[in-house]
């Protein structure tokens, strides 16, 4: 006997089918045990879904108690003046006490002691520096707003998706705005020159083996060669990625170069940062900010306005320095003519060598370089505390406004083959690409952003394999403060496996790398297109077999 | 099956009509906890079923003047609560069931009544609710529109943009859904098991 398939028998106890063939149906069932079993077992299943479905196992919520639509409406005005106030204190908070500030300290000859006062505030690494502020300001205000669109939200509808979509719809404002349009000149070729007496007006690109600008250029100067030489006047700033740059004119603006070779001979006005092997300040040489410089050997035997902030493996000054030196490295030598008016920092292998006959404004700061930690140093727990906090507060932020995504991104992390091998492809190749990227022009800005972004992920990934541990200790959950809980707890955890000895730098930039693979893994399958778990493909059809279930009640 | 809610309130609803708040008041009394229960099982989570169900009374607020007094007031209801949530999973992309419309590809299985039977005995209310959770979001959807409320074939087909012929795919597939996040629970689970399919 052939039985009902259980689409027709579902179709049956539904009543869905036509008189015909519910009593042919009828009819089997009389005869067929089987049949009526499963019809049986359909039934209590049915029966089953409908007990569990209206089952009232959580009661109506407070908030839903009263119909609360008018106070909906009543506080949607509210909600903007809201906004308004914590957009206008923002603001005022920055423009009242930070960029006052920074101004005084500029004023006073701040000139970078720090290497994120040199980038930031001097501009020394690129000239959109102060753009981004602008944008950072901007997805600052703009986050405040989605932050408080997530946390109140709740109570007045607003979804936390709203909170990022605005938070995303400024960002996009921000970026869509028009840029100020300059005229560019490009030339290429195997010897490309600026003449003397030329004037270019704009910026311009050289490209070629041979590169030299004689002449002058009312903006700034990208250079990309082998050997390039600057003795005319740039007004603008020059960005070159060379093997040997000379400068012996004069610039107005910055100097910014990843070259083997610098020498300064000439005048730059502003600052100069540099990846090099060797960089030279002639005694005929004169740069009127700061140095930032990631070289082998540096010497600085010109007049330096400002400040020197210095990672190098040797260090000689015999020239003037304006400010002060922050160094780390290998060694640091002041000859007998060298001259710093400001305090002279330095950590390294070897104690500085200074000459009797040098100038210091202050007595020289050494540190010998340690390489313990001060576990008994009271203060490292604290900052540990305070770090942990950070960290915690960072990921609570991040869980609350992307739910779903922080569940999926630790889902993801579960995979842990998948998860590690992306983290370590996108741990190093996100900022080797990001690099490459902020060679072209075009590319400058998406190269830092995603520069940030990794950076960023870093941090998030850490409070992702936090999360992670926090499941394994307390069992799984993709309810939000649950997942939250256990992230604090999870990464408390983490954190103390990173205070131990010798482990604890790859604890955490294993737990790092590992969550950046987690997340690179969650926007993967975000872009993929989703298909449902197919069902079994249903056997072959074998003769006779019942295909009912389909006509109209 | 019964649907909750089905008493039908006909005065309270003219004088809501008529803008009577008070009267109002009395319908989202009678029928917010059941509408936020339907939202509760549709909707991935308790806030988002909490945002619905105040959603929903609004559109119905909105919409009240429409509502025809000859059709019962709680099969509208759950017309407007399905579409809304319906549109809510499609809104955020939520797990879309990919299959064709295709009446061929029904299953036609005869599967394995007495282990159906124990799969449903062993399981206890909380459980069979987690499974609902793990399902895509029209499979659940077409479950509560079925078993919740009560709603007709017409109504599913309608509220899921699907033809009236394929419904009973969505609710069996559904099923078999349901039956195998059970199974991935369950202590007793083996290869094959029941919605994979079983005697013919």
């Amino acid at each position: 006997m052939n039985h009902l398939d259980e689409m027709t028998c579902l179709l049956y106890l539904e009543g869905q089918l036509d008189r015909a063939r519910a009593q042919d149906v009828s009819a089997h069932t009389q005869d067929c045990t089987a049949c009526r079993t499963l019809m049986r077992a359909l039934e209590r299943e049915s029966r089953l879904l409908t007990r569990v479905m209206l089952e009232e196992e959580e009661p109506l919520p407070a908030r839903l108690a009263q119909f609360q639509e008018r106070a909906k409406r009543s506080l949607q005005w509210i909600w903007g003046v809201a906004l308004g106030l914590a957009a206008t204190g923002a603001y005022a908070l920055y423009t009242g006490y930070i960029e006052p500030w920074q101004q005084q300290m500029e004023q006073a000859g701040f000139g970078g002691t720090s290497l994120l006062g040199l980038l930031v505030f001097q501009g020394a690494l690129w000239k959109g520096w102060q753009s981004m502020i602008t944008l950072l300001e901007v997805i600052a205000l703009l986050t405040l707003a989605g932050l408080c669109a997530a946390f109140f939200g709740r109570r007045i509808r607003i979804r936390r998706s709203s909170a990022v979509a605005l938070v995303l719809l400024g960002l996009c404002a921000i970026l869509a705005l028009p840029q100020a349009v300059s005229a560019s000149e490009f030339r290429k070729g195997h010897s490309v020159e600026v003449r003397e007496g030329e004037t270019i007006k704009g910026d311009i690109f050289l490209m070629g083996d041979r590169v030299r600008v004689d002449g002058t250029v009312d903006g700034d100067v990208f250079i990309f060669g082998h050997d390039a030489s600057v003795t005319g006047h740039v007004t603008g700033d020059i960005i070159a990625f060379a093997h040997t740059l000379r400068i012996g004119g004069q610039v107005d603006g910055n100097i910014r170069s990843a070259v083997n070779t610098l020498t300064v001979t000439g005048s730059v006005r502003k600052n100069a940062l540099t990846f090099a092997d060797y960089a030279n300040l002639d005694p005929a040489g004169k740069i009127g900010g700061s140095i930032t410089a990631f070289v082998e050997s540096l010497n600085v035997d010109g007049k330096l306005g400002r400040d020197l902030l210095i990672f190098s493996k040797h260090v000689g000054i015999s020239g003037a320095v304006g400010g002060g030196i922050q160094a780390k490295g290998g060694t640091l030598s002041i000859g007998a003519t060298g001259e710093v008016d400001g305090p002279v920092r330095f950590e390294g292998e070897i104690a500085p060598e200074v000459s009797p006959g040098a100038k210091l404004a202050s007595p020289m700061e050494y540190k010998k370089w340690e390489h313990k930690r001060s576990y008994r140093d009271g203060s490292y727990y604290v900052w540990q505390v305070i770090w942990s906090a950070a960290y915690i507060l960072f990921g609570l932020v991040l869980f609350a406004l992307m739910p779903k995504f922080s569940d999926e991104a630790v889902k993801s992390a579960e995979q842990y083959g998948a998860a590690a091998g992306l983290g370590v492809l996108v741990g190093f190749g996100l900022p080797i690409a990001a690099v490459i990227a902020c060679f072209t022009v075009v590319g400058l800005f998406i190269g830092v952003s995603a520069f940030f972004l990794w950076y960023g992920a870093l941090y998030f990934g850490q409070v992702i394999v936090g999360a992670l541990v926090g499941q394994w200790m307390m069992g799984r959950t993709s309810e939000l403060w649950p997942l939250i809980g256990r992230m604090a707890l999870g990464f408390v955890v983490l954190r103390l496996c990173t205070m131990i000895p010798h482990v604890g730098f790859w604890v955490k930039y294993g737990a790092a790398f590992w969550g950046i693979g987690a997340i690179s893994l969650a926007v993967y399958r975000r872009l993929q297109p989703v298909i449902a778990p197919g069902m079994p493909s249903p056997p072959p059809l074998p003769p006779n077999t019942t295909v009912g279930g389909v006509q109209p009640a | 099956m019964s649907a909750p809610g089905t008493t039908k309130p006909t005065e309270a609803i003219t004088r809501a009509k008529a803008g009577d708040a008070e009267a109002w008041g009395e319908l989202y009394r009678e029928y917010a906890p059941a509408i936020f229960r339907f939202c509760r099982r549709a909707l991935p989570t308790r806030e988002d079923a909490e945002d619905a169900t105040t959603e929903i009374f609004m559109k119905v607020r909105d919409k009240l003047v429409q509502y025809d007094q000859s059709r019962s007031f709680s099969a509208w209801l759950y017309k407007v609560a399905a579409n809304h949530c319906w549109d809510t999973l499609r809104r955020r992309k939520i797990r879309q069931d990919k299959e064709t419309e295709d009446v061929d590809s029904m299953p036609l299985e005869h599967p394995d009544a007495n282990q159906l039977e124990r799969l449903i005995e062993q399981r206890t209310s909380e459980e069979v609710r987690k499974a609902l959770d793990k399902l895509g979001g029209r499979a659940r959807m077409a479950l509560v529109m079925r078993c919740y409320s009560d709603m007709s074939y017409d109504e599913i087909a309608d509220a899921l943009g699907v033809r009236r012929a394929f419904v009973g795919v969505v609710l069996l597939r559904a099923r078999h859904e349901l039956r195998q996040a059970l199974e991935r629970t369950s202590a007793l689970a083996r290869p094959g098991g029941l919605a994979a399919g079983g005697a013919s």
